[in-house]
């Protein structure tokens, strides 16, 4: 047996007290490259969570290596240094062309929007000071002109993910056409030369494109310093709004003009919300589900343009729209439904819809707008 | 039988119409209470539903199994996510977002069917034999895993929100909705299951070049987002199940990325790949969306954090206090969140933010965690300005509008977490306003 003494019970009250036994969470420290707090992972414990102490020093070898090609199917991304610009050519007026075709039902004539999708062109990047604090004031404009740092984004968000209802669609000359009619309604210019019909982007003169708000964001994240200068910003509160002191009795908001906090009501509320609000608990109206078999196909490849009028297609439910459509005769309907008409692509755009299923769409449709 | 006196039945109707939500309350306690201060024991009225038997108790109740995977009560209908063509393009719900409800939501757990979604180009469904997640890029051994690999790595549970840095941005100008659920309802909180990454990067090597990680995902959009490694080594996780069960569509099946604190944007779905490089990607949604713009004409780019925010969600417009009466004992109730850590207290204003006491914390405080606060309050039906203000665990204080304001303009759209501020009418009603210059 030992001897028990003060200092013994002391020093193993500590020893204790800093085992896991006494340990409710890991040690918190601020020091995140966000400005927040990071927690270790050590005797047992992350944070408040107990956690399996083997883990950490375990190496698991799951998994396979990917073939080469593979890799190449799926490292399609486009980095701003060209890293990953495919072979290809397009021309201004070409791309046009597929603009018209493709793209302009959503983002409007020359990329001007309107329609209520994303737009593309126009403003300027001085509108990116405009604040509006009075109602009436303009706003600022953020299109690829005035807004985009680099044309890698565009490039690889139209190889990736347009258009929108048929994402990867497009080929490489057809990419670097629609890029290229894309910049050029921006007035964007290559090497120091203003974008005609006739200009042919490709791969090769890629990097010359001037975007003209390159500058336009900070922190800088570029280069070797990248990553220390994010952490410099968010140590700093100011840079981001993180301004708050906790005051506690007759507090003075910076922006309080007499003794009295002024209070800015709702001007024009919005209401336009789906499912209305309620909070009333009773039994669900019975709601008349109709199992029409082309309801699915419909919303998942049509319902994009023909839901509303906005893109210029019948909508579904405009009976008015619709007898305009009926009166062609339901033959050329389907024709037109399957080849593309006017600004609709065939089969909306979406190749893999059978006859069949085109049919049981229009009838779905049909049967919605009577 | 028992019969209910005329005197008691217009005792009923008063207290009724006096409710206005009451449908909803039923009998709430304030209104009983108050019927037997103000009349005699003989005016009490008989409540139909004790004195009756019921419809449920005289009868056989439906089979067990009848719903293999449960459903709520049907009379919960109203309780769902919402919409509004305001927060879409052209009203087109492929690209939009779904708003939780907020006000209905107990403890810090959302449900999955409640768990806010937004979708770049509609919800991917994808078939869990055949997802592929591909790891490479400035690793010294690439690798493909399928969903049954990556789920063989030791999983680690973790509670933490996910928010859409969006949140409130309706709102930089004034006041629109008058919801509580439209003006935060764009995050959620869920116990997340997966793997933390650098356990997988422990068996890829990581070459000491890779300063950013591509995480892409493989919906229509292929959605991407750029990530500094010292994240990806701190605390990020790649995730297949919630509160459970796997995840839900809307919020990735089979797998998502998971960076506690950040953006939700940046928590990929349906994640694809993950390359590890020496420069960032400049992403579509880290350039033409997700920066933040200032009245400088320039934007903050590479904005992580969500930070430390707070918002009472009973009283809220929803959850009025039309029912109460002067001298009623309410419970005032909200939620408080830090991207940058634990939630460390929450104070509360019933004057428009010039006056301030210390709620109460409950339940649990977990780091980037939804955590409930509570303060009670006595009602005297006078009219207040109901305001919360949370403090985080490295020391940030939600600002007010106004000191916002002055550093980020009102065009930022992103990261609004200045102090909201509900009016409580005379009559109890709830409006959404904002304290501002």
């Amino acid at each position: 047996m030992f001897k028990l003494d003060h200092k013994f019970i002391a020093t193993s009250l500590v020893a204790l007290m800093a085992s896991s036994a006494f340990t409710m969470a890991s040690t918190a420290k601020k020091d995140a490259l966000d400005g927040g707090m990071t927690y270790t992972r050590d005797k047992g414990m992350y944070s408040d969570y107990y956690i399996n102490k083997q883990v950490d020093k375990l190496k698991i070898n799951n998994g396979r290596t990917p073939t080469a090609n593979e890799l190449k199917a799926w490292d399609s991304d486009i980095m701003p240094d060209g890293t990953g610009l495919p072979e290809g050519k397009g021309s201004v007026e070409d791309g046009d062309e597929l603009y018209e075709e493709q793209c302009a039902a959503c983002h409007g004539d020359f990329g001007a929007g309107g329609v209520g999708y994303p737009t593309l062109s126009g403003g300027s990047i001085s509108s990116l000071k405009n604040q509006r604090t009075a109602p009436g004031m303009d706003a600022p404009k953020r299109t690829i002109g005035t807004y985009w740092p680099k044309a890698s984004t565009l490039i690889w968000y139209i190889r990736d993910a347009m258009p929108y209802a048929h994402p990867k669609s497009l080929n490489n000359d057809q990419l670097y056409a629609l890029t290229a009619y894309l910049l050029s309604v921006n007035n964007i210019k290559v090497g120091g030369e203003v974008m005609e019909d006739e200009f042919i982007l490709s791969n090769k003169n890629f990097s010359k494109i001037e975007m003209p708000n390159k500058d336009g964001f900070y922190p800088n994240i570029d280069g070797k310093d990248g990553v220390e200068n994010v952490r410099k910003f968010f140590a700093d509160g100011k840079n981001y709004g993180a301004v708050g002191k906790r005051c506690m009795s007759n507090c003075k908001d910076p922006g309080m003009k007499g003794a009295e906090p002024t209070v800015m009501k709702i001007g024009i509320e919005m209401k336009d919300v789906n499912p209305p609000y309620s909070t009333v608990r009773d039994m669900p109206k019975k709601t008349n589900t109709s199992g029409h078999p082309g309801k699915e196909l419909y919303e998942s490849s049509c319902a994009v343009c023909h839901a509303t009028d906005k893109m210029g297609a019948p909508a579904v439910g405009d009976k008015k729209a619709w007898d305009v459509v009926k009166a062609k005769g339901l033959q050329n309907v389907m024709k037109n439904a399957i080849n593309g008409t006017a600004a609709m692509p065939p089969k909306g755009g979406n190749m893999d819809l059978t006859d069949w299923q085109m049919q049981l769409i229009v009838d779905y449709m049909m049967s919605q707008s009577m | 039988m028992t019969n209910i006196s005329n005197t008691s039945k217009s005792e009923i109707e008063q207290t009724s119409r006096r409710d206005f939500f009451r449908k909803t309350a039923a009998y709430s306690v304030s209104a009983i209470a108050a019927t037997s201060i103000l009349s005699p024991a003989k005016l009490l009225a008989d409540d139909e539903n004790i004195i009756h038997h019921s419809k449920w108790g005289t009868s056989l109740g439906y089979e067990l199994n009848k719903n293999p995977y449960g459903v709520p009560s049907p009379f919960e209908h109203n309780v769902v996510r919402r919409t509004t063509p305001l927060l879409s393009s052209a009203g087109d719900m492929h690209a939009a977002i779904s708003l939780s409800p907020i006000h209905e939501l107990k403890g810090i757990i959302t449900p999955n069917g409640l768990f806010f979604t937004r979708t770049h180009n509609g919800v991917a469904r994808i078939d869990p034999n055949k997802y592929r997640l591909m790891i490479h890029g400035l690793v010294e051994k690439p690798i493909v895993l399928t969903l049954e690999d990556i789920k063989k790595y030791p999983s680690e549970s973790v509670i933490h929100f996910l928010e859409c840095p969006s949140n409130g941005a309706a709102e930089w100008k004034g006041p629109q909705f008058n919801s509580v659920q439209f003006v935060k309802g764009m995050m959620s909180c869920t116990e997340w299951t997966g793997v933390r990454l650098k356990h997988i990067l422990a068996d890829l090597g990581l070459k000491p070049k890779a300063k950013w990680m591509l995480a892409e995902g493989q919906d229509g959009s292929e959605m991407s987002r750029t990530v500094p490694v010292e994240k990806v080594l701190d605390d990020a996780m790649i995730v297949y199940a919630m509160n459970g069960e796997a995840l839900r569509e809307e919020q990735g099946y089979p797998v998502r990325l998971l960076l506690p604190g950040w953006e939700a944007n940046l928590c990929v779905k349906w994640l694809k790949r993950l390359e590890f490089g020496e420069e960032p990607w400049y992403c579509k949604e880290e350039t033409s969306k997700y920066t933040t713009l200032t009245p400088s004409g320039k934007a903050i780019q590479h904005f992580y954090p969500l930070e430390v925010n707070s918002i009472i969600t009973s009283p809220s417009p929803e959850k009025p206090w039309t029912d109460l009466k002067k001298g009623d004992m309410v419970e005032i109730e909200g939620i408080a969140w830090s991207g940058h850590g634990k939630v460390k207290l929450v104070d509360i204003s019933f004057d428009g933010g010039k006056n301030w006491v210390e709620a109460n914390l409950k339940g649990l405080v977990l780091t980037k965690a939804w955590t409930r606060f509570s303060y009670i309050y006595k009602y005297d039906g006078k009219p207040i300005l109901l305001s919360s203000r949370a403090m985080d665990e490295s020391d940030k204080v939600q600002p007010t509008v106004n000191q916002e304001k002055a550093i980020m303009g009102v065009e930022g759209v992103y990261h609004r977490n200045s102090v909201c501020t509900w009016e409580i009418k005379a009559n109890g009603e709830v409006n959404n306003v904002q304290i501002r210059s």
